[in-house]
C-alpha cells in the first residue's frame, strides 16, 4: 500500500514536467501521433482484410464463376444455370448475381453494384442484416432502387431517396444496408433485371451464382466439384470455389499490397520508439541537477526513474490517442474501400484495432523509456549539497 | 526523534588525477539534539563534505557517523534516501526549487517522497508556509519570487516533513542582509522553538554568530570551537 502511495504522485510530477516544456512536448506528441496514425491506418487496412476473409471463411457459401475469368465483366454465365445448380444434391439455395463495377483493377475508389433476385436475396440476407432509413419492401417497389451498404453510403454521403451514378448506372437509394458481412456494407444491391439492362449486360446473363451448401447432405467441396462437372461440356464452363478461397484468389492483389504495408507499420513503430527514447534521453540529460535535488530530498532512484517512465508513458498514450483519433477521423471522413475484380473491402477502424494500436503505443512508450528511466535513477546518485 | 550527531574518527578521501584527496580527516564531533551549529572555514576545508556525510548524501571512507540511533554511514542508497525523506531537511545556497512547481508544490515535494496521505500533506504544507510567512505566495512559481522568498520556500520545504535534523549549506550566501537576517531568524527559531538540530555551513561571521556554537575547520580538521556569547 505504501509503495503504491509512493508511486501515485509520479504521474502528476511527470505531467508537470511535460507541461513545463510545452513546445517540446507538443512537437514530440505530434511526431508520436504521426507514427501512430500511420500504424493505425495500416493496421485498420490489414485487419479489415483479415476480417473480410474470416467472415467469408466462416460459412459454407460457394461462388460459381466463369472459368478463366479475371474481372466481373468477363464472367458471363447464363442465368438458366440456376435450375440445374438448384437441383444438385447438397445445394440449399442459389442466388444469381450480376456484378458491375466502376473499376475492375485494384482501386481505392470502387463502387460495385450487385444485381440480385429480390426473393432469393431476402432469403440469403436472412435476419442478420438491417435496413436503415427504408425497408426491403420499399426496395421491392422501386425498379431502380438500390440497397446501399452502410460503408459505401458513408463514403459517398448517400441517404435514402438520393440518386447516384456509377459505372454508367443510375440508381435511387431505397435504404442503407447494415450487415455483419463487411462485403455487403461496401456494395449496392439492385434488382437483377434492372442492372442487367442498365449496365448493357443483357437479360439472362449473370456474373456469378452464390450457392449455399447443405452440409448434412454433401460437403461444400463435393458440391463445388458437382457444379463444375455439370457444366464441363457446356460452352461456358464454370469454376466453383468456397467463398473464402474465391475471396483470397480475387483479393490476391490487395492482400499482397496490404501485406507489404506491414513494413510501413514496422517503420512507424521504430520511429515512435526512437522518438520517445530520444526525447526521454534528452530529458534525463537536461535534468541531472533536478534529479539529484529530488534524491537529496529523499526520493529513491526508483521514484526518480518512475517519473521519467511516466513521462514517456504519457507521451506514448497521449500521442497514441491523438494518432488513433486522427486515423479514425480520416477513415470516417474518407471511408476508403479497397477493390479488386469486384471484391470490395471497406477500411474501417474497429474497436479491437484501436485497443491493439493503443496497447502497442503504450508498450512502445514503456520500452523506449526504460533505459532513460534507468539512467535517471542511477545518475541521481551524484546528489550532493553543491548541485 | 533524537537527532544528536556523533562522528568518530570520521574521514573521507577520494582519488583524483592519481592523487588521494582527503577533505576530511579523523574528525571527532558531537552535536547535541536541538543544537544550532555553524561550520566555518576556508574553501576546501571540508565543511560541505562533512555536511554531505551528515545528510547521508555520501559515505565515509573510515570512521563512523551516527545520527540519533542510526549508523548512517552504513546506509545503502535506498535506505539513505528513505531516511532523508523522514529525518533530514536540506537547505541549499541557491535554493534549488523546481521551477515548474508552485511554492506550495515545492514544499510538498519531500512529503511525496514518503507515503503521507493527501490530507496530512495539505495540513503540513500549509503550516510550513505559514511559519515562513508565505501563505499568500503559495501558488506563485519560483520565478515570480525574490531570492529571500525563494529561500523561505526552501526552508518550508526543509521543515515540512518535521525532520529532526536540518542541514543548510550557505543559506544566506546569495541574499542581501535583510533577507539573510530573516532566514537566520527562521533557522534560529526552528532550532530553539521546535527543537530541531541545525547544522549550517557559512562563510559569514554574522550568520555564524546566530548559532549556539561555531566550529572552524581547516584542511579537514577541527581547529577551533566558539560558543555563543
Amino acid at each position: 500500500m505504501t509503495t503504491i502511495r509512493n508511486l501515485s504522485h509520479l504521474p502528476r510530477l511527470a505531467w508537470r514536467q511535460l507541461a513545463r516544456h510545452r513546445w517540446r512536448s507538443a512537437l514530440t506528441l505530434l511526431g508520436i501521433a504521426s507514427g501512430v496514425f500511420l500504424l493505425a491506418t495500416v493496421e485498420s487496412a490489414r485487419q479489415s482484410l483479415a476480417r473480410a476473409t474470416a467472415a467469408a471463411a466462416a460459412d459454407s457459401t460457394l461462388v460459381v464463376y466463369q472459368a478463366q475469368r479475371f474481372c466481373p465483366s468477363t464472367s458471363r454465365l447464363p442465368e438458366h444455370y440456376l435450375g440445374p445448380i438448384s437441383r444438385l444434391p447438397g445445394v440449399r439455395d442459389v442466388t444469381p448475381v450480376l456484378i458491375v463495377v466502376n473499376h475492375c483493377g485494384a482501386s481505392l475508389d470502387v463502387v460495385a453494384f450487385r444485381g440480385v433476385d429480390a426473393d432469393a436475396w431476402r432469403t440469403y440476407l436472412g435476419t442478420q442484416a438491417t435496413i436503415e432509413g427504408g425497408s426491403f419492401d420499399e426496395w421491392l417497389t422501386q425498379s431502380d432502387g438500390a440497397l446501399v451498404g452502410a460503408h459505401l453510403a458513408r463514403s459517398r454521403g448517400l441517404k435514402p431517396g438520393d440518386r447516384f451514378e456509377a459505372a454508367g448506372v443510375i440508381v435511387t437509394v431505397s435504404g442503407i444496408l447494415d450487415s455483419p458481412n463487411s462485403q455487403d456494407n461496401s456494395v449496392a444491391y439492385t434488382h437483377l433485371p434492372f442492372l442487367q439492362q442498365a449496365s448493357g449486360t443483357g437479360l439472362g446473363t449473370v456474373t456469378q451464382f452464390n450457392v449455399r451448401a447443405d452440409p448434412e447432405t454433401a460437403t461444400p467441396t463435393e458440391v463445388a466439384r458437382e457444379i463444375d462437372a455439370l457444366f464441363s461440356s457446356d460452352q461456358i464452363r464454370t469454376n466453383t470455389s468456397a467463398e473464402a478461397a474465391f475471396f483470397a484468389d480475387t483479393a490476391a492483389d490487395m492482400i499482397e499490397l496490404v501485406g507489404f504495408t506491414r513494413w510501413l507499420a514496422l517503420a512507424a513503430v521504430v520511429a515512435v520508439a526512437g522518438l520517445i527514447a530520444n526525447t526521454m534521453l534528452l530529458v534525463v540529460r537536461g535534468r541531472l541537477r533536478e534529479s539529484a535535488l529530488l534524491h537529496t530530498l529523499g526520493f529513491s532512484g526508483g521514484q526518480i526513474g518512475g517519473i521519467v517512465l511516466f513521462e514517456g508513458l504519457l507521451l506514448g498514450v497521449l500521442g497514441g490517442l491523438l494518432g488513433i483519433a486522427a486515423a479514425a477521423v480520416l477513415l470516417a471522413w474518407q471511408a476508403p474501400t479497397f477493390g479488386s475484380e469486384g471484391v470490395v473491402m471497406a477500411v474501417a477502424l474497429a474497436p479491437g484495432d484501436i485497443l491493439r494500436v493503443l496497447a502497442a503505443a503504450t508498450a512502445l512508450a514503456i520500452a523506449a523509456s526504460l533505459y532513460p528511466a534507468l539512467l535517471a535513477s542511477r545518475r541521481c546518485a551524484a546528489a550532493a549539497l553543491r548541485l | 526523534m533524537n537527532a544528536s550527531i556523533q562522528c568518530e574518527n570520521l574521514s573521507k578521501s577520494y582519488q583524483k588525477g592519481g592523487q588521494t584527496i582527503t577533505p576530511l580527516e579523523a574528525l571527532n564531533l558531537h552535536v547535541a539534539a536541538g543544537e544550532f551549529l555553524a561550520l566555518m572555514g576556508p574553501s576546501g576545508s571540508g565543511k560541505t563534505t562533512l555536511l554531505n556525510l551528515i545528510a547521508a548524501l555520501d559515505h565515509p571512507s573510515s570512521g563512523s557517523i551516527r545520527v540519533g540511533e542510526h549508523d548512517i554511514g552504513s546506509f545503502s542508497r535506498a535506505e539513505a534516501a528513505a531516511w532523508r525523506a523522514r529525518s533530514v531537511g536540506i537547505i541549499f545556497q541557491l535554493y534549488h526549487l523546481v521551477p515548474v512547481l508552485s511554492a506550495w508544490e515545492n514544499v510538498e515535494l519531500p512529503l511525496l517522497a514518503g507515503s503521507r496521505p493527501r490530507h496530512e500533506r495539505r495540513k503540513r504544507v500549509d503550516s510550513a508556509l505559514r511559519l515562513v510567512g508565505l501563505t499568500d505566495r503559495a501558488h506563485h512559481r519560483p520565478t515570480e519570487m525574490s531570492g529571500g522568498q525563494e529561500q523561505r520556500v526552501a526552508i518550508a520545504r526543509a521543515i515540512v516533513a518535521d525532520p529532526a535534523l536540518i542541514v543548510a549549506d550557505e543559506p544566506t550566501g546569495d541574499l542581501d542582509r535583510e533577507s539573510a537576517d530573516s532566514i537566520l531568524d527562521l533557522l534560529a527559531s526552528v532550532s530553539a522553538e521546535f527543537g530541531k538540530t541545525v547544522v549550517m555551513v557559512t562563510h559569514d561571521a554574522r550568520a555564524a554568530a546566530r548559532a549556539d556554537r561555531t566550529l572552524h575547520l581547516e584542511k579537514g580538521r577541527l581547529v577551533e570551537a566558539t560558543d555563543k556569547a
